[in-house]
């Protein structure tokens, strides 16, 4: 297909094809879509095709469905609205499927707050290229970036990286060009380019829509590095639950190769380079850099010591330059366009594009890209579009259980890496988890704690018996078996696991814990003390009543109710029965006119 | 010729190699740091226990890092025992006992130490193992590999694969001699061991009637040779007599 020929010619409908909108059904979309254009016939002069797309950002809205070049955007459309979708391409749109904005329906992407403050380097092509098409990507300035270094000298490649700003995304934040740097020094071969795509934080999903929706930035990354520090080989290490990433990426490899991209001959210069996938096993302590390699080399998923570090002494004990997937595809935007150009977007010290993926109490979750610097209010809000309900904000969870619980003070602050880390959280890697008032700050600790003393390794003794220690004092304080001293204690514990624990993901793994310590400390104190749950989350704290004057009677809560508790005619005031009651909490959820009210749970 | 560096440990000025691990160098100074996981048979070192973490000073940065392997690669200043360290390793001492209530090598250890005292912690009951794994060191080292770490987070142990006796094992006890804290339990009739989920034959000495070992781990340490039929101290003897025969008549 040549690609040049059929833009002039060919109007595209985008359908988002990201794994939240095929779990909304988004392939039937598509097929239905398809199927009405078969049946109504395009016109003489436009052809029409359907492209199914990676992640096209709002989730929440999906399935996703763009006209294109008309930049027509639906939102949560269905098989059914096939006929319609395809009967309005050339006509009036169909308003029950588009965004509104103070009531009103709005056409094209940018008009929706969601997308118009979001700034896409790493997405550019994500939700708009068909992600296993190679052309797609070629026609939209793709591999021009590895062209442009095939034609300059290492030390050059990595001065323009250098000159970018751009640090490790996966939430350390390491200058990459420092790091490729070292790596080319070391003249010991073979050397190694790794794609760390072991994403695991929950509620996180950035790397997986990158490599689902644009493989072959990832590919074009991994070569432009391969070149600057000397390697022949790379590796992208996939987690096993990214089955759709991982066909993608193997989809772009087997066309690169074909295409003559990778292979004896990097686009004709002689350089070679072989690129394979390598499946994680499903471990999140696989995702630290040494465990990751360890997993590889066909070794237990443990980290080592990293006083001898992996660009001298990495893979194979070889040295080996990992970077994760969204810093590797933000290279090729770099190296297209120049460093400069990069380094024009962002803070001082953070340079560039971040991307998020805001999940949790927000009203529009999904992939955002925005400029570092941003602030979390304007993530939240703006681009959010506030939290569900119009309920108070209350926290805001970053960087999975390495990162924190950020409250509201520090809503107006930059997120960039150096910012939020002064005040005693960070940015991490780019989950976000957006909480209200009825989540519990030690509930949130305890889920944390409980994840990793899954998780963690447990080589080392703070990381592994630390986390054992912090999960029973966490449900002793969430039953209401707290006492005085425990905060002081889990303190104690964390300050050492910051410490002496092995690895970065010991040493972060009490952050959930000190961090809502610290912004947060009066809600363990009144667990503690008051063995009350502020929140109404711990169930053995809390119970639930109904407030008479506020109930509308409509039965909601006694559908949502699992206990099967709550009793009362229709539009007469309910009743809990707090003999049945479980306290999950389910009944407040359902109720929209806020007549459920926690109270202290009575002995 | 390496590089040769002077670093202050406590006070003390200490000459050690480029390269060399700050708790060689302090032990070879006669300066204390107490180690769990820690061999001398073993180049390479889990640094897993974490007791052996020390305080360093270099070039106006100071870092907690473990000294078992720690290259020094410049002049520093080392603190082994900072209000800093003696509160963490106190801290992981507590943890360490009460993971493994039951190992008696920490009671001394505890007592020279101090180790934080809360009766807010929960203990292992009848757990001795600190998952230090040296047996799987030990195991490695042989060449037999048959034991390792499994499973992951709190519930890591160590075992042979999927709990069941392994091919690999060959009853050497290897493992249970290196283990600091008595964990790897085993058991003995006249004519077997049990060990890793296992039955053993024992071979005997054909002379003295001492148990040589496993029939496996006697075949397994001959390798190629001629696999032997009496212990060691008896082959010597044995051997001696034999030469007395030889050149008694020279």
């Amino acid at each position: 297909m040549n690609s040049a020929n059929t833009t002039a010619t060919t109007d595209r409908i985008l359908v988002c094809c990201g794994t939240g909108c095929i779990a909304n059904g988004a392939l039937e979309v598509a097929e239905a879509i398809e199927q009405q254009i078969a049946e109504q016939g395009s016109s003489a002069t436009v052809q029409l095709k359907v492209c199914r797309t990676g992640c096209s950002g709002e989730c929440e809205a999906g399935p996703v469905v763009r006209f294109m070049p008309r930049d027509l955007m639906y939102y949560r459309v269905r098989p059914k609205d096939a006929q319609a979708i395809v009967a309005s391409l050339e006509g009036a749109p169909v308003e029950k499927l588009m965004h509104k904005v103070d009531g009103k329906a709005v056409e094209h992407m940018a008009d929706n707050p969601f997308y118009a403050l979001q700034h896409k380097i790493v997405l550019a092509n994500v939700g708009v290229i068909d992600p296993l098409s190679l052309d797609e990507y070629r026609a939209a300035g793709g591999y021009e970036g590895l062209a442009r270094a095939l034609k300059m000298t290492p030390e050059q490649i990595i001065d323009e990286v250098d000159k970018s700003g751009l640090r490790g995304k996966g939430g350390a934040g390491f200058p990459t060009g420092r790091k490729w740097r070292t790596a080319a020094g070391y003249d010991v071969f073979p050397k190694y380019i790794v794609c760390n795509g072991d994403e695991g934080d929950p509620g996180a999903f950035m790397d997986g829509s990158t490599m689902e929706g644009c493989p072959h930035a990832v590919l074009e990354g991994m070569a432009i590095g391969a070149l600057a520090i000397g390697a022949e080989e790379g590796i992208l290490y996939i987690r096993d639950e990214y089955a759709l990433a991982r066909d993608h990426i193997q989809h772009a490899i087997d066309d690169a190769y074909a295409a003559g991209i990778l292979g004896e001959s990097v686009m004709g210069s002689g350089h070679r380079l072989d690129l394979s996938i390598v499946r994680g096993g499903g471990a999140f302590v696989c995702g630290e850099s040494t465990a990751l390699m360890a997993s590889i080399e066909g070794r237990v998923g443990e980290p080592r010591a990293k006083y001898i570090r992996s660009v001298q002494r990495g893979l194979f004990d070889h040295p080996t330059v990992l970077n994760n997937v969204e810093t590797l595809a933000s290279i090729p935007a770099i190296l297209r366009d120049g460093g400069s150009a990069y380094a024009q977007i962002g803070t001082d010290s953070s340079k560039g594009t971040k991307v998020f993926a805001m999940v949790g109490k927000v009203k529009h979750t999904g992939l955002v890209e925005v400029p570092m610097g941003t602030t979390l209010r304007t993530l939240v809000y703006d681009i959010g579009g506030g939290i569900i309900g119009d309920r108070p904000f209350k926290a805001i969870q970053t960087g999975g259980p390495s990162g924190g619980c950020i409250p509201e003070s520090l809503l107006d602050l930059p997120v960039d890496f150096d910012t939020l880390t002064e005040y005693g959280a960070m940015m991490g890697s780019g989950g976000m988890i957006v909480m209200d008032d009825c989540s519990c700050m030690v509930e949130v600790a305890r889920y944390y704690v409980d994840f990793l003393c899954e998780e963690s390794c447990g080589k080392c003794t703070p990381c592994r018996e630390g986390l054992r220690q912090m999960r029973s004092i966490l449900t002793d304080i969430c039953e209401g078996r707290g006492k005085p001293g425990d905060i002081e204690l889990l303190e104690r514990i964390g300050h050492t696991m910051e410490d002496a624990s092995l690895c970065a993901l010991g040493k972060t793994a009490p952050n959930p814990v000190l961090s809502t310590i610290r912004f947060f400390r009066e809600e363990y104190e009144a667990h503690i003390s008051n063995k009350e749950c502020p929140a109404g989350v711990c169930a053995a704290l809390t119970q639930f009543a109904i407030e008479a004057d506020a109930c509308t009677g409509c039965g909601m809560c006694t559908k949502a109710c699992p206990a099967g508790a709550i009793s009362g005619d229709r539009k007469e005031a309910h009743m809990i029965d707090p003999a049945k009651c479980i306290a999950c909490g389910s009944c407040r959820e359902a109720c929209r006119f806020g007549a459920v009210l926690t109270t202290r749970r009575t002995a | 010729m390496s590089e040769m560096l002077t670093i202050s440990i406590d006070g003390k000025e200490c000459t050690c190699k480029k390269g060399e691990y700050l708790y060689d160098v302090a032990k070879r100074n006669g300066i204390f740091i107490p180690t769990f996981c820690r061999s001398d048979a073993f180049e390479d070192h889990r640094a897993c226990c974490r007791i052996c973490i020390v305080e360093v000073e270099e070039g106006g940065r100071t870092k907690v890092v473990t000294s078992c392997v720690y290259p020094v690669e410049r002049e520093c200043s080392v603190q082994t025992r900072s209000e800093k360290i003696m509160e963490e390793r106190s801290v992981v001492m507590a943890l360490l006992v009460h993971r493994a209530p039951e190992a008696p090598s920490f009671k001394n250890m505890v007592g020279r130490m101090g180790a934080t005292e809360t009766d807010r912690l929960v203990t292992l009951d009848g757990e001795k193992c600190i998952l230090c794994g040296l047996c799987v060191q030990a195991c490695n080292a042989l060449g037999t590999g048959a034991i390792s770490t499994v499973n992951r987070g709190t519930e890591k142990k160590i075992d042979t694969p999927y709990g069941k006796g392994s091919d690999a094992c060959v009853g050497c006890l290897s493992c249970a001699n290196v283990c600091p804290t008595g964990a790897i339990e085993y058991s003995e009739t006249d004519t077997t061991r049990t060990i890793w989920n296992r039955d053993f034959e024992l071979v005997r000495c054909e002379e003295c009637g001492q148990v040589m070992g496993t029939q496996n781990s006697v075949v397994f340490a001959a390798a190629d040779e001629v696999v032997p039929t009496m212990c060691d101290s008896c082959r010597k003897k044995h051997l001696a007599d034999e030469m007395m025969a030889t050149y008694r008549y020279v």
